[in-house]
């Protein structure tokens, strides 16, 4: 069990190197062998995870790494955060908890075919939410995997789902004053993960000078 | 590079262990039982050093088939000359020993 929980936090200590350290990552995986003999592959895997934390800052791939962990912990797991709580929202609108007044724009009248309609489409508004908020997990979770491919794909959904989820509450006179500031929000999320990827691409091109010869 | 810093008490303990047997190659996991630092000051220290070109560091073979590579190191020219300005003198003579 030691040995297992030793062997995780070297695969640990090796992805947080990264690219610029492999070397400094075999290294230590060559001496984790000696600690074993001696009996202290935990301490001496704990050090190496240290030893590759304290690394980070100071190489530019750590940093990115490091800048990643803050995007997606610091902002897009709130954002999904803030989603699930709009879909709770609108569950209790749906379970008769809540009047539609809370969702009304200011001034709105309580025309019941629009409640009615309001109502009805709350489980549609439900679902866009909900895969806003899932959206944004899914994203925090390909960004700090560094999975760029799946981040334009993510990316473009949670962009499609707030330009619907905007028509629909538009159309049914829903209070959209809340989308300004969350539209706002994403795209300062999107400039964020633009240079992250920037960063990235740098980074990519820096270690291989031969890819600005194509 | 040149450092105009006094290092620091681990980077001596190190330096100190490394210039005891100046021409010979050490493995990381002997530095540390020898300097009583542990991995994680250890290896941030050698990479350091190996940046500023005091410290070099080559592949070993495994002594037993099957076992991963060893990285070995030992000090340069720049870092034993670092070693002698800031050793004791005890340690100065045993340097001068080991490269006899």
């Amino acid at each position: 069990m030691m040995l297992a929980v030793a062997k995780a936090l070297m695969s640990l200590a090796t992805c947080c190197l990264g690219e610029s350290r492999r070397d400094w990552a075999f290294a230590m995986q060559g001496e984790f062998d000696a600690a074993i003999e001696e009996g202290c592959p935990l301490t001496f895997a704990a050090g190496c995870l240290i030893a590759a934390w304290r690394e980070m800052p100071r190489q530019a791939e750590g940093r990115l790494v490091l800048a990643n962990y803050a995007l997606a912990l610091g902002l897009l797991l709130p954002m999904a955060v803030l989603q699930f709580t709009h879909a709770i929202g609108v569950i209790l609108l749906f379970i008769g908890q809540v009047g539609p007044g809370g969702l009304l724009s200011s001034g709105g009248t309580q025309n019941p075919y629009l409640v009615w309609s309001q109502l009805s489409a709350a489980p549609i508004l439900l679902m866009l939410w909900l895969l806003l908020g899932v959206g944004h997990l899914r994203l925090a979770w390909v960004l700090v995997d560094r999975d760029w491919s799946s981040v334009v794909k993510v990316g473009a959904l949670i962009g499609a789902a707030t330009v619907t989820l905007f028509t629909f509450m538009g159309v049914l006179f829903l209070d959209v004053g809340s989308l300004i500031s969350h539209a706002a929000a994403l795209a300062f999320e999107f400039a964020a993960i633009i240079a992250a990827a920037r960063g990235q691409a740098r980074l990519v091109l820096a270690a291989s000078p031969d890819l600005l010869a194509w | 590079m040149v450092r105009n810093r006094r290092p620091s008490k681990q980077m001596l303990l190190l330096l100190d262990a490394l210039s005891a047997h100046a021409q010979q190659w050490r493995h990381g996991y002997d530095l540390m039982k020898e300097t009583g630092l542990l991995s994680g000051t250890l290896y941030p220290l050698l990479m350091r050093m190996t940046d500023q070109g005091l410290v070099e560091a080559e592949w070993r073979e495994p002594a037993q088939p099957g076992r991963p590579a060893r990285h070995a190191y030992r000090l340069t020219a720049a870092g034993l000359a670092l070693a002698l300005n800031v050793a004791t003198p005890a340690a100065i003579s045993s340097s001068k020993v080991a490269l006899a």
